[in-house]
């Protein structure tokens, strides 16, 4: 049965090819039919040269040998795969060597296996099959001509038909009906997911703030360690520093994550220099620190003024603080203000006080914002 | 009863058929199967992205089985003892059980983190050779905006990803990132606070990661990347010039057998590349990190390396604030500028550049052949000092590892790297500028010339000289075809055919195919010393 | 030449009798045991209520003893003779304590071997004995914080709540996995690994250089067993992941991908399309 072409669909752009194939025809090779159907999509093999001319030879025998390793080796480790996961011992346990082994082998094998297929399958293709060049036509450029116009034409009668044009006010009218569907799609979405930021003043409140009693007047928030007992003095080591939270509930989780604070006791004569600095006031704030520490203990907001992170590394000696993001740098004895890297904020002070049984409080909340600047920061 | 006999060597043409009658899919068939791919190994690069990305969807759809997206406080009480009674989100829980309590769970996560890391520096890599061979020119400009939209969305993913275990490390990228947020002139606080559903950290962002991050970017990239390929299938792909090779064809291989079998293997050597990285090299140890608090920070602490270099702008940029004088006072802070604006011209001036090439060459014809690197020595300079560009950011970001490693001051290393972000990239113009211009020289030199021989003669007057081989016959002078200029005699075929086999030879020289007009290849002569003659 | 009834008592007749003058001799004998006799006596008075008197002065204990000759010949350069310290060369030891000593002798640090950004961990100088003699002396010239006694500092401390406490205090310097970190201007948190029990308490308690000091009243000794079982049991022990590529976080991961990945797929790829 010989089929005809016209070569109308398919990928060869509407050229159309009149060669006629008799898939039946003993006298054609069927690589001649390969050719020829190749040719009807516009590829023409020009090269197709088998790698061993002569079947069987010591090259092809070892080249076929080579890629049956492969496979062989695939099994091997795939079938070693799946016993290493079931037999293997692999629950955590602490100082166990055995179970540490577990993901390593799993991974090395199942890579193994994959990795001998690949091998596998890429020498086949490369020394076993046959090498060719094919070439195949472009057709670039787009439809032909007639094509573009047809289209041209057609969507150009559309838009007349559709009369728009003869008929403004129904297009006014349409476009000015259509135009909040946009809106209520999206509002939702929107709507849903808006949130007010300074609700509650958060942006300007942190846990530290004194509560107000339900009997009236207010109470000061205790220093707290992480696991919620207070802070005496006599805590912190000369030259020591502690992160501290403020004693509310669920102070020191990630609900008041903008209140986490270094309380630092330094050294007597960093702490003069401490002092004298927030008399100063060289801060980037304008506030009045000059009471803020409480004796040589200073306490500052370790919410890094830049990103967030918590600025924590202290140097006991230069007493300066480093913040390990983006490597910006404080000086604790004046005022917290940056030295070095892209913070460009000091950190806020927190007012330190001891209440009368001998705990460190917070005497009023961060007078400065705290954390990473915005642009309604005042 | 009688049974039907079933005739196996029919059965193919029938099932054939059967199918053919409802689909017709034979004609569309035929057409890839006989569709020409071109041949050279760095088109191969695009692969190592797209093989990945399926290593990600299979990993990924294992690891959303047993992952918990919620913030919800927990105890932990499973096989990790350092961490039993820690109090910590129900994500960083489920994620150490993953690592744990799932029999092969922690490779199947080491798998989908490396494959991450492999898929976006396969897309790097594969952009760069798009970049320096010139396939974005027209009709191509679509697919490189396809593939710019394609990085940035998996760096999205990525940043997503790696946030939903809640640990500490990538608990301060989510805090860094609400802070890029915050910085942003007017809309910052309320974009902040929309997102996080509060102040920071709320107690929903982990979940509205989970659904991008499983659900709607995985879309948006398989939608993406079909496109990706549809075109390079519609436009047929770019070639190198050379023999027989035009504007107006493509030389290569037909689709089936050898393409499918190279990319079926490729596909396997990448899945087990991949498997092997997650074996041999841990990534991503959360249990070390520990559950994120607002108040702990390891040193060390990065992003992974396709976010890195946003780390690195950061730590450079100069503590340079903006404050507006008007009302109350607004302020734009320092790291708006590393983290918004660079980004964002990152992002959309690359995607432009097919266009803003085409204009400044004036050129808008279709291009289907490549260009040698060489030869267009302004775009090659200038991708190099991109590349400069990024790998200053990319270092700086990890500035203080490299600082403490090889013992360099903190602080120098973050002058050097703000000095050399703005030096190196033009230094490095100009020399990238200079070599394409000698290799370009080399190359006509050699076609003028010839192939140096290495065979040195001596003239008659004394000067000695080295033969040269001409290319062209009678010392005519060759055009340069924008191809490979040979330079070694060995890639004339002046050399006898190579030796098949590995520790020994498979076939004796004589017998080995020789290629036609060179002469049979004989023994080498025994070779006798010289004997002195008393 | 006596006369005979003299109005005087005891003293008249004492006076009396002296009338006769002696030799010369006999003077400044006697002038010179009058010298002899008051210096004894003012000595004695000063010995008697001199106000507390230097350490140097009163007995050291032997260990001491050998400690301040291997001070005296090692570290008075920069730290004095009686380790008061001596302006830009080296500070002051008075209230160090043993702790000090014990960590920054026993892990080479001192005698230091130039001045830079920080003193760097060296081969010891003195072995353990002399360390602990050196301590010894350090402890009685000026008082200070002491390791406690033995080798093991780390059994039955809770690993998980010593995790607790290193990912809060000590991470932010020595990185999450111990791999050590930056400070500014050249200084640096070292690395945990290779470390025995005593150095790390030893840190702790004496808040080396710029490490902030937590002493017993900040972190309690069970805090500080907890931490040091943490450092020693969990971060020591093997990778359940493999290599853990120097527990750098994603810098080396970044540095692993290009370097093993990326290489591997591009000579895949190389091969794969090669004409061999």
């Amino acid at each position: 049965m010989s089929v005809q072409t016209t070569g109308s669909n398919g990928n060869d752009h509407g050229s159309p090819v009149p060669e006629e194939i008799d898939y039946d025809d003993p006298r054609t090779t069927r690589f001649e039919k390969v050719k020829a159907a190749a040719r009807q999509d516009g590829v023409e093999i020009v090269h197709y040269e088998p790698q061993y001319p002569e079947k069987g030879s010591r090259l092809e025998r070892r080249m076929s040998r080579t890629v049956g390793l492969m496979f062989l080796l695939c099994g091997l480790f795939g079938t070693a795969f799946v016993v290493l996961y079931i037999v293997w011992p692999w629950r955590w346990k602490q100082g166990d060597v055995l179970m540490k082994y577990y993901t390593p082998l799993l991974g090395v094998t199942l890579g193994l296996m994959c990795l001998f297929i690949a091998f596998g399958v890429l020498i086949w293709g490369k020394k076993l099959l046959p090498r060719e060049v094919s070439i195949q036509d472009r057709h670039d450029g787009g439809s032909p001509k007639g094509d573009r116009r047809a289209v041209g034409q057609t969507l150009a009668y559309m838009v007349e038909e559709l009369g728009v044009k003869r008929r403004p006010l129904l297009g006014l009218a349409a476009a000015a009906g259509l135009a909040p569907v946009a809106v209520v799609i999206a509002a939702p979405v929107i709507g849903g997911l808006i949130k007010n930021p300074h609700a509650d003043n958060q942006l300007f409140t942190t846990g530290w703030a004194p509560i107000n009693e339900p009997g009236g007047g207010t109470r000061l928030v205790r220093m707290t360690r992480d696991d919620g007992t207070p802070i005496r003095p006599a805590d912190v080591s000369v030259g020591g520093q502690m992160t501290v939270f403020p004693g509310i509930p669920e102070g020191a989780t990630n609900a008041h994550a903008d209140s986490p604070t270094l309380l630092i006791h330094l050294r007597s004569d960093d702490a003069a220099v401490a002092r004298a600095n927030n008399v100063k006031g060289t801060g980037h704030d304008k506030f009045d620190r000059s009471d803020f520490m409480y004796g040589d203990y200073i306490a500052f907001s370790k919410i890094c003024t830049h990103a967030g992170c918590p600025a924590s590394l202290y140097e006991q000696q230069t007493n300066r603080l480093l913040c390990p993001c983006h490597q910006s740098q404080f000086q604790i004895t004046n005022n917290a203000i940056p030295v070095f890297g892209p913070a460009s904020r000091s950190l806020p002070q927190l007012p330190l006080d001891v209440d009368d049984e001998g705990y460190f409080v917070a005497r009023s909340d961060y007078l400065a914002t705290v954390g990473p600047d915005f642009w309604e920061r005042p | 009863m009688k049974r039907r006999k079933i005739d196996l060597k029919t059965l193919p043409a029938k099932a054939g058929d059967e199918v053919e009658d409802r689909l017709g899919v034979a004609t569309p068939l035929r057409g890839i199967i006989n569709k020409v791919f071109p041949d050279h190994w760095s088109f191969l690069l695009g692969e190592i992205a797209l093989f990945s990305f399926i290593v990600l969807l299979l990993t990924g759809t294992f690891l959303t089985l047993f992952f918990e997206p919620s913030l919800k406080e927990v105890v932990y009480d499973g096989s990790y003892t350092p961490l039993r009674g820690v109090h910590m989100s129900a994500a960083y829980s489920s994620s150490l059980d993953l690592s744990f309590d799932v029999r092969g769970g922690l490779v199947m996560r080491q798998m989908h983190h490396w494959a991450a890391l492999v898929f976006m520096a396969a897309i790097i890599v594969h952009m760069l050779r798009i970049f320096f061979t010139g396939a974005f020119r027209k009709p191509r400009e679509i697919n490189w905006i396809i593939g710019s939209l394609l990085f940035w969305i998996g760096f999205l993913e990525g940043f997503t990803g790696y946030s939903l275990p809640d640990d500490a490390l990538s608990g301060t990228g989510l805090r860094i990132a609400s802070a890029i947020l915050l910085s942003i002139p007017l809309i910052g606080t309320w974009a902040t606070s929309s997102i996080f559903n509060g102040e920071f950290p709320g107690d929903i962002i982990v979940s509205r990661f989970y659904i991008v991050h499983v659900l709607l970017i995985p879309a948006i990239l398989l939608a993406l990347i079909t496109v990706h390929l549809a075109l390079v299938f519609k436009q047929k792909h770019t070639q190198w010039p050379g023999p027989g090779r035009t504007n107006t064809n493509v030389v290569g291989e037909r689709f089936f057998p050898r393409y499918t079998i190279k990319q079926a293997g490729f596909f396997m050597a990448v899945a087990g590349v991949i498997a092997v990285l997650a074996g041999a090299l841990q990534i991503n140890p959360i249990w070390l990190f520990g559950p994120y608090e607002a108040g702990v920070v390891s040193a060390a602490s990065q992003p992974d390396w396709y976010v890195m270099f946003l780390d690195g702008s950061t730590r450079l940029m100069p503590a340079w604030q903006i404050n507006i004088g008007i009302g109350n006072g607004y302020v734009i802070p320092p790291i708006f500028w590393p983290t918004v604006v660079l980004p964002g011209l990152l992002a959309t001036l690359p995607m432009m550049y097919p266009f803003i090439e085409a204009r400044l060459n004036r050129d808008n014809k279709i291009h289907n052949l490549l260009q040698r690197p060489r030869d267009v020595p302004q775009r090659t300079a200038l991708g190099v000092m991109a590349v400069v560009f990024f790998l200053v950011l990319v270092l700086s970001g990890g500035n203080d590892v490299i600082a403490d490693k090889f013992n360099i001051s903190l602080n120098a290393t973050t002058w050097g790297g703000r000095i050399g972000l703005l030096i190196l990239p033009p230094l490095f113009y100009w020399v990238t500028f200079r070599i394409c211009l000698g290799l370009q020289q080399h190359d006509r030199e050699v076609l003028a010339h010839g192939v140096e021989t290495g065979i040195i003669r001596r003239a008659p007057d004394g000067r000695f000289y080295e033969v040269h081989q001409p290319l062209g016959h009678d010392h005519a002078e060759l055009d340069y075809a924008g191809w490979v200029v040979p330079k070694k005699m060995n890639r004339l075929g002046a050399l006898g055919p190579s030796l098949k086999g590995f520790f020994r030879p498979l076939e004796r020289p004589a017998e080995a195919p020789v290629s036609p007009g060179h002469p049979p290849v004989e023994g080498v002569p025994e070779r006798r010393e010289i004997e002195s003659k008393h | 030449m006596t006369s005979p009834h003299r109005s005087g008592g005891l003293l008249t007749r004492m006076r009396s009798r002296r009338a006769v003058p002696r030799s010369r001799a006999r003077r400044r004998a006697a002038s010179a045991v009058r010298l002899i006799a008051a210096l004894v006596l003012a000595g004695g008075l000063y010995t008697a209520f001199a106000p507390a008197i230097s350490a140097q002065d009163a007995p050291l204990s032997p260990a001491a003893m050998e400690g301040k000759a291997l001070f005296d010949n090692s570290c008075i350069s920069c730290h004095a003779m009686n380790g008061q310290g001596i302006e830009g060369r080296g500070p002051s030891l008075i209230g160090v304590g043993a702790a000090s000593v014990e960590f920054q002798v026993s892990t080479g640090r001192m005698p230091l071997g130039s001045q830079g950004a920080q003193a760097l961990e060296k081969p010891p100088v003195f072995d353990e004995e002399q360390t602990r003699q050196i301590a010894q002396y350090v402890q009685e010239l000026g008082g200070g914080p002491a390791v406690p006694e033995g080798d093991d500092l780390h059994s039955g401390g809770d690993v998980a709540a010593g995790g607790q406490i290193f990912r809060l205090n000590c991470s932010s310097c020595h990185a999450f996995g111990g791999g050590g970190g930056a400070l500014s201007s050249g200084k640096f948190a070292p690395r945990l690994s290779d470390t025995t029990d005593r150095v790390i308490w030893a840190a702790m308690l004496s808040g080396p250089q710029n490490m902030p000091v937590f002493g017993d009243n900040q972190l309690t000794p069970e805090q500080k067993r907890d931490v040091v079982a943490y450092v020693q049991e969990t971060l020591k022990d093997r990778d359940p992941g493999g290599f853990n590529l120097g527990r750098l976080g994603p810098t080396t991961e970044g540095l692993a991908v290009f370097v093993v990945g990326i290489t591997a797929l591009i000579f895949t790829a190389l091969w794969i399309a090669g004409k061999s």
